[in-house]
């Protein structure tokens, strides 16, 4: 699985980085996202709904992204 | 140095009324009201004329008007005087800071809201509870169904904010304590009006000597001047409203047209004067500064230009884009050239920004 190790990047980095990433993945496909960022978590609810790729939880400071959408 | 020529920031101007009175209050100087001088009688009939009136535009008694100075003072005195050690604090996650500071020293528990800003209004399983309700939020402008909420938790205790919406709506009629902000009618900042409407419920929280009597005093010139604006923007409020709403619709419209954008709630459930947006993939601070050079201040929610670096807690609750925000204030006098080129401006750093 593909990570993105975004620790120390402030917002809107993180966000950034994953929306470059995910671009070239396939429906499907799962990356993990570490950001140590406060603004991260609320803003994976955000960009969620407005992408529509889903992402969970899987500790403090990592996320498991899953590609939904063709974005 | 870039001069601004268009503040859209939540800092208001002083109203041309308020100014002239302020100007001549402190050229003239003023005496304490609470003396027995004959300058003192003169100024305690004028801080009794300023209260008049006042209470006349909240439509609220003479006796219920407590003037505070700062505004975040009336936070503790308005919801702290209402608690006792059994009552429990029930308030919003969108609330003021301050709302979250006196909640923490307390029994409390926290309403969610929805992705349209409103609270969800949840059953109480006691009454002994203060309810501490937001009628119009001071960063997105969405307004609280309030009496639904009220009439749900049961609270026998009610605290009403309404600092941001101030008199651009309605205050519900069911509260024990109300709390006002001076500057919402473009009167000086750091004036805020608490009014005690049950005096049964409410006890004195600081160290004082008689519990039922406020023992602070505020400036007399700030209050004369709030009451003079408060009376102008009475009769303009209408207008004001009207006005606001028109731009922000063509706002929303122009924003909108570009790509991965959020609005804070919708105009039809929000203080027409105030817009609050998020750019996916955009950075807050080069928002801020960019559309700054062109001559335009906005306000902004996003971690980076927090002094905590920590995101809006507001638009957090609401699961809203909480980087790459800009928070716009419309207010009387802006105009159509004014609003144009803010578009133009907003739109032409969002492309930067995404660049």
């Amino acid at each position: 699985m593909i990570e993105i190790d975004a620790r120390g990047l402030r917002c809107p980095q993180p966000i950034i980085e994953l929306g470059k990433e995910i671009s070239h993945m396939h429906a499907g496909d799962k990356l993990i996202l570490l950001s140590d960022d406060p603004a991260t978590e609320p803003d994976l609810v955000a960009w969620s709904r407005m992408t529509g790729n889903v992402f969970e939880k899987k500790s403090t400071n990592s996320f498991i992204i899953t590609k939904l959408s063709e974005r | 140095m870039v001069r601004v020529t268009g503040n859209f920031q939540s800092e208001s101007p002083l109203h041309p009324k308020a100014f002239e009175v302020l100007h001549a209050a402190f050229d003239s100087g003023w005496a304490d009201p609470d003396k027995l001088s004959q300058s003192s009688a003169k100024a305690r009939q004028l801080k009794n004329n300023a209260i008049e009136s006042i209470a006349s535009a909240l439509a609220v008694g003479f006796d219920s008007i407590v003037p505070v100075s700062p505004t975040s003072l009336g936070y503790f005195l308005g919801i702290q005087g209402l608690l006792m050690d059994s009552l429990t604090l029930i308030h919003g996650a969108t609330d003021r800071k301050d709302v979250f500071a006196i909640a923490g020293k307390n029994h409390h528990q926290v309403l969610s809201c929805a992705l349209d800003g409103k609270l969800i209004p949840a059953k109480i399983a006691s009454h002994q509870s203060v309810l501490a309700l937001q009628i119009g939020n001071a960063e997105t402008g969405v307004i609280q169904e309030c009496d639904a909420i009220i009439e749900s938790s049961q609270s026998e205790r009610i605290f009403l904010d309404a600092t941001t919406s101030g008199i651009r709506v309605p205050v519900s009629n069911q509260f024990s304590t109300a709390l006002f902000d001076s500057k919402s009618w473009y009167g000086p900042s750091e004036l805020g009006i608490l009014v005690i409407e049950n005096t049964t419920q409410w006890n004195n929280p600081l160290p004082h000597l008689n519990a039922a009597h406020s023992n602070f005093q505020v400036s007399l010139p700030l209050l004369l001047a709030s009451a003079v604006a408060l009376e102008n923007f009475s009769s303009e409020v209408v207008s004001a409203n009207t006005e606001a709403r028109r731009f922000n619709e063509e706002l929303r419209s122009a924003f909108t047209q570009l790509s991965d954008v959020d609005i804070a709630g919708s105009l039809d459930s929000s203080l027409a004067h105030m817009l609050s947006i998020s750019f996916l993939n955009c950075n807050g601070e080069e928002l801020l500064r960019g559309i700054q050079n062109d001559g335009y201040s906005v306000d902004s929610g996003s971690a980076c230009t927090a002094d905590d670096l920590q995101p809006s807690h507001v638009l957090a609750a609401m699961g809203v884009l909480t980087h790459g925000n800009i928070r716009i204030t419309i207010h009387p006098g802006t105009t159509q050239n004014e609003i144009d080129g803010l578009i133009k401006s907003v739109i032409s750093n969002v492309n930067k920004s995404r660049a």
